[in-house]
Protein backbone atom coordinates (compact mmCIF):
# COMPACT_ATOMS: atom_id res chain seq x y z
CA UNK A 1 0.00 0.00 0.00
CA UNK A 2 0.92 3.27 -1.21
CA UNK A 3 0.07 6.90 -0.01
CA UNK A 4 0.23 9.52 -1.95
CA UNK A 5 2.24 11.41 -0.22
CA UNK A 6 2.18 14.34 -2.65
CA UNK A 7 -1.43 14.95 -2.67
CA UNK A 8 -1.37 14.61 0.94
CA UNK A 9 0.14 17.42 1.18
CA UNK A 10 -1.73 19.29 -1.04
CA UNK A 11 -4.63 18.63 -0.14
CA UNK A 12 -3.98 19.55 3.69
CA UNK A 13 -3.24 23.19 3.18
CA UNK A 14 -6.28 22.77 1.19
CA UNK A 15 -7.83 21.30 4.12
CA UNK A 16 -6.66 23.80 6.60
CA UNK A 17 -9.06 26.52 4.65
CA UNK A 18 -11.72 24.48 6.34
CA UNK A 19 -10.72 25.35 9.68
CA UNK A 20 -12.56 28.82 9.73
CA UNK A 21 -15.73 27.86 8.80
CA UNK A 22 -15.72 24.00 11.23
CA UNK A 23 -14.83 26.67 14.23
CA UNK A 24 -17.18 28.94 13.37
CA UNK A 25 -20.21 26.32 13.81
CA UNK A 26 -18.96 25.11 16.51
CA UNK A 27 -18.50 28.70 18.37
CA UNK A 28 -21.74 29.71 17.30
CA UNK A 29 -23.56 26.78 18.43
CA UNK A 30 -22.14 27.16 21.45
CA UNK A 31 -23.01 30.87 22.08
CA UNK A 32 -26.32 30.70 20.71
CA UNK A 33 -27.37 26.97 22.33
CA UNK A 34 -25.37 27.45 25.67
CA UNK A 35 -27.22 30.28 27.62
CA UNK A 36 -30.66 28.77 25.93
CA UNK A 37 -29.98 25.47 27.67
CA UNK A 38 -28.62 26.85 30.72
CA UNK A 39 -31.78 28.16 30.72
CA UNK A 40 -34.03 25.75 29.85
CA UNK A 41 -31.68 23.68 32.95
CA UNK A 42 -32.79 26.48 35.59
CA UNK A 43 -36.16 25.37 34.34
CA UNK A 44 -35.98 22.14 34.89
CA UNK A 45 -34.59 22.27 38.22
CA UNK A 46 -36.93 24.94 39.69
CA UNK A 47 -39.93 22.07 39.06
CA UNK A 48 -42.22 23.99 36.45
CA UNK A 49 -44.75 21.55 36.02
CA UNK A 50 -45.16 21.85 32.13
CA UNK A 51 -42.44 23.73 30.74
CA UNK A 52 -40.10 20.68 33.02
CA UNK A 53 -41.60 18.16 30.93
CA UNK A 54 -41.63 19.85 27.52
CA UNK A 55 -38.03 20.01 28.21
CA UNK A 56 -37.12 16.62 29.30
CA UNK A 57 -39.17 15.27 26.12
CA UNK A 58 -37.17 17.65 24.05
CA UNK A 59 -33.85 16.86 25.80
CA UNK A 60 -34.99 12.68 25.67
CA UNK A 61 -35.66 13.22 21.80
CA UNK A 62 -33.13 14.86 20.76
CA UNK A 63 -30.69 12.63 22.65
CA UNK A 64 -32.46 9.53 21.70
CA UNK A 65 -32.12 9.68 17.84
CA UNK A 66 -28.79 10.01 15.97
CA UNK A 67 -26.83 13.28 14.82
CA UNK A 68 -27.73 12.16 11.43
CA UNK A 69 -31.13 11.91 10.88
CA UNK A 70 -31.52 15.14 12.36
CA UNK A 71 -29.55 16.61 9.81
CA UNK A 72 -31.28 14.49 7.50
CA UNK A 73 -34.66 15.74 8.41
CA UNK A 74 -34.62 19.32 9.44
CA UNK A 75 -32.41 19.82 5.84
CA UNK A 76 -34.99 18.29 3.68
CA UNK A 77 -37.59 20.37 5.48
CA UNK A 78 -35.85 23.86 6.52
CA UNK A 79 -35.00 25.38 2.87
CA UNK A 80 -38.57 24.10 1.10
CA UNK A 81 -40.57 25.47 4.13
CA UNK A 82 -38.75 28.61 4.19
CA UNK A 83 -39.12 29.10 0.41
CA UNK A 84 -43.08 28.05 0.79
CA UNK A 85 -43.64 30.48 3.54
CA UNK A 86 -41.89 33.66 1.87
CA UNK A 87 -43.10 32.90 -1.91
CA UNK A 88 -46.72 31.68 -0.55
CA UNK A 89 -47.63 33.06 2.52
CA UNK A 90 -45.61 36.80 2.55
CA UNK A 91 -45.78 36.89 -1.23
CA UNK A 92 -42.14 37.86 -1.47
CA UNK A 93 -39.67 37.49 -5.16
CA UNK A 94 -36.53 36.23 -2.85
CA UNK A 95 -34.69 33.17 -3.77
CA UNK A 96 -34.41 31.37 -0.30
CA UNK A 97 -32.05 28.65 -2.57
CA UNK A 98 -29.28 31.24 -2.52
CA UNK A 99 -28.07 31.10 1.25
CA UNK A 100 -25.35 29.70 2.35
CA UNK A 101 -26.22 26.33 3.17
CA UNK A 102 -23.97 26.95 6.96
CA UNK A 103 -27.54 28.55 7.99
CA UNK A 104 -28.86 25.24 8.11
CA UNK A 105 -26.05 23.89 9.95
CA UNK A 106 -26.08 26.54 12.51
CA UNK A 107 -29.71 25.19 12.84
CA UNK A 108 -29.50 21.59 13.14
CA UNK A 109 -26.50 22.12 15.89
CA UNK A 110 -28.40 24.48 18.01
CA UNK A 111 -31.58 22.08 17.93
CA UNK A 112 -28.90 19.36 18.81
CA UNK A 113 -26.42 20.73 21.39
CA UNK A 114 -29.54 22.54 23.49
CA UNK A 115 -30.27 19.21 24.37
CA UNK A 116 -26.87 18.80 25.32
CA UNK A 117 -25.81 21.30 26.89
CA UNK A 118 -29.24 21.00 28.40
CA UNK A 119 -28.22 18.29 30.41
CA UNK A 120 -24.84 19.09 31.28
CA UNK A 121 -25.92 22.47 33.04
CA UNK A 122 -28.72 20.51 34.63
CA UNK A 123 -26.30 17.76 36.18
CA UNK A 124 -23.85 20.97 37.09
CA UNK A 125 -26.30 22.90 38.77
CA UNK A 126 -27.39 19.56 40.54
CA UNK A 127 -23.73 19.79 42.17
CA UNK A 128 -24.59 23.08 43.98
CA UNK A 129 -26.14 22.50 47.12
CA UNK A 130 -29.73 23.70 47.37
CA UNK A 131 -29.26 25.28 51.14
CA UNK A 132 -26.90 28.14 48.63
CA UNK A 133 -29.94 29.48 47.14
CA UNK A 134 -31.73 29.50 50.72
CA UNK A 135 -28.79 31.27 51.89
CA UNK A 136 -28.62 33.76 49.23
CA UNK A 137 -32.25 34.70 49.38
CA UNK A 138 -32.17 34.73 53.52
CA UNK A 139 -29.43 37.37 53.50
CA UNK A 140 -31.47 39.15 51.06
CA UNK A 141 -30.03 38.48 48.08
CA UNK A 142 -33.02 38.20 44.88
CA UNK A 143 -33.16 35.07 43.60
CA UNK A 144 -31.66 36.46 40.30
CA UNK A 145 -28.90 37.95 42.29
CA UNK A 146 -28.00 34.72 44.18
CA UNK A 147 -28.10 32.91 40.63
CA UNK A 148 -25.71 35.11 39.28
CA UNK A 149 -23.29 35.83 41.98
CA UNK A 150 -23.06 32.44 44.19
CA UNK A 151 -24.72 29.05 41.95
CA UNK A 152 -23.26 30.00 38.54
CA UNK A 153 -19.93 30.55 39.31
CA UNK A 154 -19.92 27.15 41.02
CA UNK A 155 -21.62 25.30 38.74
CA UNK A 156 -19.60 26.35 35.93
CA UNK A 157 -16.84 24.77 37.45
CA UNK A 158 -18.72 21.46 37.58
CA UNK A 159 -19.72 22.02 34.10
CA UNK A 160 -16.04 22.27 32.36
CA UNK A 161 -15.52 18.30 32.38
CA UNK A 162 -18.67 17.85 30.69
CA UNK A 163 -18.87 20.82 28.77
CA UNK A 164 -15.24 19.90 27.22
CA UNK A 165 -16.66 16.37 26.20
CA UNK A 166 -19.27 17.91 24.46
CA UNK A 167 -17.64 20.29 22.91
CA UNK A 168 -15.52 17.76 21.34
CA UNK A 169 -18.51 16.14 20.21
CA UNK A 170 -20.09 18.98 18.72
CA UNK A 171 -16.79 19.09 16.73
CA UNK A 172 -16.68 15.88 15.75
CA UNK A 173 -19.85 16.23 14.62
CA UNK A 174 -19.82 18.96 12.64
CA UNK A 175 -17.51 16.89 10.03
CA UNK A 176 -21.33 15.83 9.02
CA UNK A 177 -22.32 19.21 7.59
CA UNK A 178 -20.48 17.92 4.65
CA UNK A 179 -24.57 16.50 4.23
CA UNK A 180 -25.35 19.92 3.59
CA UNK A 181 -23.24 21.47 1.48
CA UNK A 182 -21.26 23.43 3.71
CA UNK A 183 -17.58 23.71 2.45
CA UNK A 184 -15.54 22.43 6.04
CA UNK A 185 -12.87 20.40 6.71
CA UNK A 186 -14.80 16.69 5.39
CA UNK A 187 -16.31 18.40 2.60
CA UNK A 188 -12.99 19.95 1.05
CA UNK A 189 -11.16 16.83 1.53
CA UNK A 190 -14.30 14.78 -0.17
CA UNK A 191 -13.83 17.10 -3.18
CA UNK A 192 -10.15 17.10 -3.74
CA UNK A 193 -10.43 13.08 -3.12
CA UNK A 194 -12.66 12.66 -5.72
CA UNK A 195 -10.80 13.82 -8.34
CA UNK A 196 -8.28 10.74 -8.63
CA UNK A 197 -10.23 8.78 -5.91
CA UNK A 198 -7.28 9.39 -3.35
CA UNK A 199 -10.17 9.25 -0.42
CA UNK A 200 -7.65 7.39 2.00
CA UNK A 201 -5.01 10.16 1.63
CA UNK A 202 -7.79 12.96 2.00
CA UNK A 203 -9.26 11.77 5.21
CA UNK A 204 -5.90 10.71 6.92
CA UNK A 205 -4.92 14.40 6.53
CA UNK A 206 -9.05 15.34 8.21
CA UNK A 207 -8.45 12.94 10.68
CA UNK A 208 -4.81 14.73 11.41
CA UNK A 209 -6.54 17.85 11.72
CA UNK A 210 -9.23 16.76 13.74
CA UNK A 211 -6.67 15.48 16.32
CA UNK A 212 -5.08 18.65 16.48
CA UNK A 213 -8.32 20.28 16.58
CA UNK A 214 -9.77 18.66 19.67
CA UNK A 215 -5.69 19.22 21.47
CA UNK A 216 -6.55 22.75 21.17
CA UNK A 217 -9.77 22.40 22.50
CA UNK A 218 -8.89 20.45 25.26
CA UNK A 219 -6.24 23.02 26.31
CA UNK A 220 -8.39 26.13 25.81
CA UNK A 221 -10.91 23.94 28.89
CA UNK A 222 -7.95 23.04 30.91
CA UNK A 223 -7.49 26.59 31.56
CA UNK A 224 -10.61 27.96 31.53
CA UNK A 225 -11.28 25.60 34.50
CA UNK A 226 -8.24 26.71 35.70
CA UNK A 227 -8.76 29.70 35.97
CA UNK A 228 -12.37 29.46 36.88
CA UNK A 229 -11.49 27.48 39.91
CA UNK A 230 -9.53 29.52 41.57
CA UNK A 231 -11.36 30.41 44.59
CA UNK A 232 -11.70 26.38 45.57
CA UNK A 233 -7.31 27.27 45.74
CA UNK A 234 -7.89 29.76 47.86
CA UNK A 235 -9.94 28.41 50.02
CA UNK A 236 -7.59 25.18 50.42
CA UNK A 237 -4.40 27.93 50.54
CA UNK B 1 -44.25 22.33 -0.34
CA UNK B 2 -45.60 19.06 -0.97
CA UNK B 3 -48.46 17.93 1.72
CA UNK B 4 -47.40 15.75 4.65
CA UNK B 5 -48.92 12.51 5.53
CA UNK B 6 -48.66 11.16 9.11
CA UNK B 7 -50.03 8.11 8.44
CA UNK B 8 -47.57 7.29 6.07
CA UNK B 9 -45.14 7.06 9.05
CA UNK B 10 -47.04 4.31 10.62
CA UNK B 11 -47.24 2.05 7.06
CA UNK B 12 -43.14 2.11 6.50
CA UNK B 13 -42.52 1.05 10.04
CA UNK B 14 -43.70 -2.88 9.53
CA UNK B 15 -40.94 -2.56 6.22
CA UNK B 16 -38.27 -0.42 8.16
CA UNK B 17 -38.19 -3.24 11.28
CA UNK B 18 -37.88 -5.95 9.19
CA UNK B 19 -33.67 -3.90 8.78
CA UNK B 20 -33.64 -3.83 12.46
CA UNK B 21 -31.46 -6.94 12.92
CA UNK B 22 -29.09 -5.22 10.36
CA UNK B 23 -28.86 -2.33 12.48
CA UNK B 24 -28.93 -4.52 15.74
CA UNK B 25 -26.41 -6.74 14.69
CA UNK B 26 -24.11 -4.34 13.63
CA UNK B 27 -24.40 -2.75 17.42
CA UNK B 28 -23.78 -6.11 18.61
CA UNK B 29 -20.54 -7.72 16.86
CA UNK B 30 -19.16 -4.25 17.53
CA UNK B 31 -19.62 -4.70 21.69
CA UNK B 32 -18.40 -8.43 21.09
CA UNK B 33 -15.20 -7.22 19.01
CA UNK B 34 -14.47 -3.83 20.53
CA UNK B 35 -15.68 -5.06 23.97
CA UNK B 36 -12.66 -7.51 24.13
CA UNK B 37 -9.78 -5.24 21.96
CA UNK B 38 -11.33 -2.33 24.93
CA UNK B 39 -11.00 -5.60 27.69
CA UNK B 40 -7.01 -5.71 26.87
CA UNK B 41 -6.63 -1.75 26.37
CA UNK B 42 -8.08 -1.39 29.89
CA UNK B 43 -5.92 -4.05 31.08
CA UNK B 44 -2.89 -2.23 30.11
CA UNK B 45 -3.98 1.09 31.70
CA UNK B 46 -4.58 -0.06 34.75
CA UNK B 47 -1.44 -2.55 34.78
CA UNK B 48 2.25 -0.82 35.40
CA UNK B 49 3.96 -1.86 32.79
CA UNK B 50 5.18 1.73 31.37
CA UNK B 51 5.04 0.77 27.32
CA UNK B 52 2.02 -0.89 27.05
CA UNK B 53 0.39 1.81 29.47
CA UNK B 54 0.91 4.47 27.57
CA UNK B 55 0.61 3.30 23.85
CA UNK B 56 -3.01 2.13 25.46
CA UNK B 57 -3.79 6.15 26.32
CA UNK B 58 -2.29 7.20 23.70
CA UNK B 59 -4.58 4.92 21.44
CA UNK B 60 -7.58 6.44 23.55
CA UNK B 61 -6.38 9.88 23.08
CA UNK B 62 -6.32 9.11 19.04
CA UNK B 63 -9.51 7.10 18.93
CA UNK B 64 -11.78 9.89 20.70
CA UNK B 65 -10.66 12.66 18.77
CA UNK B 66 -11.82 11.45 15.54
CA UNK B 67 -15.34 12.12 13.66
CA UNK B 68 -16.68 8.62 13.66
CA UNK B 69 -17.64 9.15 9.94
CA UNK B 70 -14.01 10.28 8.93
CA UNK B 71 -12.72 6.64 10.47
CA UNK B 72 -15.59 4.90 8.60
CA UNK B 73 -13.88 6.26 5.37
CA UNK B 74 -10.62 5.54 6.25
CA UNK B 75 -11.08 2.10 7.40
CA UNK B 76 -14.08 1.66 4.17
CA UNK B 77 -11.06 3.29 1.36
CA UNK B 78 -7.76 1.79 3.49
CA UNK B 79 -8.37 -1.14 4.69
CA UNK B 80 -9.07 -3.14 1.30
CA UNK B 81 -5.42 -1.62 0.48
CA UNK B 82 -3.89 -1.88 3.68
CA UNK B 83 -4.53 -6.10 3.24
CA UNK B 84 -3.77 -6.27 -0.68
CA UNK B 85 -0.75 -4.78 -0.09
CA UNK B 86 -0.24 -8.40 2.13
CA UNK B 87 -2.00 -11.20 -0.91
CA UNK B 88 -5.64 -10.29 1.05
CA UNK B 89 -8.57 -9.52 -1.54
CA UNK B 90 -11.33 -7.75 -0.01
CA UNK B 91 -13.66 -7.57 -3.01
CA UNK B 92 -17.10 -8.52 -2.02
CA UNK B 93 -16.76 -8.45 1.49
CA UNK B 94 -19.86 -7.71 3.55
CA UNK B 95 -19.98 -3.82 4.32
CA UNK B 96 -21.26 -4.89 7.76
CA UNK B 97 -17.81 -5.90 7.82
CA UNK B 98 -15.93 -2.47 7.45
CA UNK B 99 -18.90 -0.92 9.83
CA UNK B 100 -17.71 -3.48 11.98
CA UNK B 101 -14.27 -2.79 11.84
CA UNK B 102 -14.68 0.85 11.83
CA UNK B 103 -16.84 1.06 15.18
CA UNK B 104 -15.44 -1.91 16.94
CA UNK B 105 -11.80 0.59 16.83
CA UNK B 106 -13.87 3.57 18.39
CA UNK B 107 -15.87 1.75 20.75
CA UNK B 108 -12.71 -0.14 21.91
CA UNK B 109 -11.28 3.40 23.33
CA UNK B 110 -14.53 4.38 25.33
CA UNK B 111 -15.29 0.71 26.77
CA UNK B 112 -12.11 0.68 28.07
CA UNK B 113 -12.10 3.63 30.45
CA UNK B 114 -15.52 2.26 31.31
CA UNK B 115 -13.88 -0.75 32.38
CA UNK B 116 -10.81 0.98 34.24
CA UNK B 117 -13.33 2.95 35.81
CA UNK B 118 -15.77 0.27 36.82
CA UNK B 119 -12.51 -1.54 38.24
CA UNK B 120 -10.88 1.65 39.85
CA UNK B 121 -13.90 2.51 41.49
CA UNK B 122 -13.81 -0.78 43.96
CA UNK B 123 -11.80 -0.04 46.94
CA UNK B 124 -8.11 -1.94 46.85
CA UNK B 125 -8.97 -3.61 50.55
CA UNK B 126 -11.87 -5.91 48.71
CA UNK B 127 -9.23 -7.67 46.87
CA UNK B 128 -6.51 -7.90 50.15
CA UNK B 129 -9.80 -9.11 52.38
CA UNK B 130 -10.37 -11.35 50.05
CA UNK B 131 -6.92 -12.74 49.95
CA UNK B 132 -6.80 -12.43 53.38
CA UNK B 133 -9.64 -14.89 54.22
CA UNK B 134 -7.81 -17.64 51.75
CA UNK B 135 -9.18 -16.89 48.37
CA UNK B 136 -6.74 -17.56 44.95
CA UNK B 137 -6.09 -13.93 43.27
CA UNK B 138 -8.65 -15.21 40.25
CA UNK B 139 -11.16 -15.90 42.96
CA UNK B 140 -11.30 -12.53 44.81
CA UNK B 141 -11.13 -11.00 40.88
CA UNK B 142 -14.33 -13.44 40.01
CA UNK B 143 -16.41 -13.26 43.10
CA UNK B 144 -15.42 -10.20 44.75
CA UNK B 145 -14.24 -7.55 42.43
CA UNK B 146 -15.90 -8.20 38.93
CA UNK B 147 -19.12 -8.50 40.55
CA UNK B 148 -18.80 -5.06 42.17
CA UNK B 149 -17.08 -3.47 39.25
CA UNK B 150 -19.88 -4.68 36.89
CA UNK B 151 -22.88 -2.43 39.01
CA UNK B 152 -20.14 0.37 39.27
CA UNK B 153 -20.11 0.05 35.13
CA UNK B 154 -23.53 -0.21 34.17
CA UNK B 155 -24.56 3.24 33.63
CA UNK B 156 -21.46 4.06 31.74
CA UNK B 157 -21.60 0.96 29.59
CA UNK B 158 -25.50 1.92 29.18
CA UNK B 159 -24.40 5.15 27.57
CA UNK B 160 -21.49 3.93 25.52
CA UNK B 161 -24.11 1.64 23.85
CA UNK B 162 -26.72 4.48 23.22
CA UNK B 163 -24.20 6.62 21.05
CA UNK B 164 -22.58 3.45 19.61
CA UNK B 165 -26.03 2.76 18.21
CA UNK B 166 -26.79 5.94 16.80
CA UNK B 167 -23.17 6.77 15.72
CA UNK B 168 -23.82 3.60 13.61
CA UNK B 169 -26.81 5.50 11.32
CA UNK B 170 -23.86 6.35 9.60
CA UNK B 171 -23.14 3.49 8.45
CA UNK B 172 -25.43 3.78 5.45
CA UNK B 173 -22.83 6.53 4.14
CA UNK B 174 -20.58 3.37 2.86
CA UNK B 175 -23.50 1.42 1.17
CA UNK B 176 -25.15 -1.02 4.63
CA UNK B 177 -28.79 -1.52 4.02
CA UNK B 178 -29.31 -1.06 7.63
CA UNK B 179 -32.78 0.51 8.69
CA UNK B 180 -31.44 4.10 7.45
CA UNK B 181 -30.26 2.36 4.01
CA UNK B 182 -33.84 0.86 4.37
CA UNK B 183 -35.05 4.38 5.08
CA UNK B 184 -32.99 5.80 2.09
CA UNK B 185 -34.02 3.56 -0.40
CA UNK B 186 -37.81 3.87 0.60
CA UNK B 187 -37.25 7.48 -0.10
CA UNK B 188 -35.92 6.61 -3.26
CA UNK B 189 -38.96 4.35 -4.17
CA UNK B 190 -41.37 7.23 -4.14
CA UNK B 191 -39.15 9.74 -5.41
CA UNK B 192 -38.63 11.91 -2.23
CA UNK B 193 -41.98 12.34 -2.18
CA UNK B 194 -42.02 11.07 1.75
CA UNK B 195 -39.02 11.82 2.65
CA UNK B 196 -40.13 14.18 5.77
CA UNK B 197 -42.05 10.60 6.95
CA UNK B 198 -39.57 7.90 6.46
CA UNK B 199 -37.00 10.34 8.51
CA UNK B 200 -39.52 10.60 11.25
CA UNK B 201 -40.40 7.12 11.01
CA UNK B 202 -36.58 6.54 11.88
CA UNK B 203 -36.53 8.73 14.44
CA UNK B 204 -39.22 7.29 16.31
CA UNK B 205 -37.20 3.72 15.89
CA UNK B 206 -34.50 5.10 17.64
CA UNK B 207 -36.00 6.97 19.95
CA UNK B 208 -37.94 3.88 21.36
CA UNK B 209 -34.63 1.46 20.97
CA UNK B 210 -33.02 4.08 23.42
CA UNK B 211 -35.81 4.14 25.89
CA UNK B 212 -35.81 0.39 26.17
CA UNK B 213 -31.77 0.50 26.52
CA UNK B 214 -32.26 2.61 29.17
CA UNK B 215 -34.82 0.89 30.85
CA UNK B 216 -33.25 -2.99 30.49
CA UNK B 217 -30.29 -1.58 32.19
CA UNK B 218 -31.61 0.64 34.39
CA UNK B 219 -33.72 -2.69 35.79
CA UNK B 220 -30.60 -4.52 35.91
CA UNK B 221 -28.43 -1.93 37.36
CA UNK B 222 -31.31 -2.39 40.29
CA UNK B 223 -31.47 -5.96 40.70
CA UNK B 224 -27.26 -6.49 40.94
CA UNK B 225 -27.24 -3.78 43.40
CA UNK B 226 -29.13 -4.72 45.58
CA UNK B 227 -26.42 -6.70 47.63
CA UNK B 228 -24.92 -2.40 48.26
CA UNK B 229 -28.31 -1.37 49.73
CA UNK B 230 -28.35 -4.31 52.46
CA UNK B 231 -24.71 -2.94 53.35
CA UNK B 232 -25.32 0.68 53.67
CA UNK B 233 -28.67 -0.10 55.65
CA UNK B 234 -26.53 -2.36 57.58
CA UNK B 235 -24.15 0.31 58.42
Amino acid sequence: MELNTKFMGETLVKVLAGIPVTLEITVFTLLIAGPLAFLSAVARAENRKVAGRLIAGYVSFIRGTPVILQILFLYSLLPSLLNHLIRNVLQLDYNIFDWNPVVYAYVVFIVNNLAVLTEVFRSALQTVNQGQLEAGLAVGMTKRQTYLRIIIPQAMVAAMPNLCNSTIGLLKSTSLAYMMGVKEITSIARTAAAYGYDYIEAYLDVFFVYLVLCTVVQLIFKGIEKRISVYKQRLAG
Amino acid sequence: MRPFHPLFILEIIPELVTYLPVTLGMVLGTVLFGGMWGFFLALAKVRRRPVTKALAEIYTYVTRCVPSVVMLFVVFYGLPELLLSVGINMNGVDNGFFVIVTFSILYAANISEVFRSAYLAIDKGQREAAVSVGLTEAQAFLRIVLPQSIVVAIPNFTNSLINLMKEGALAYTIGLIDIVGQGNRIIGRYQGSYTLEVYLALAALYWIMTIMIQKFFGAVEKKLSRGKKELTTAA
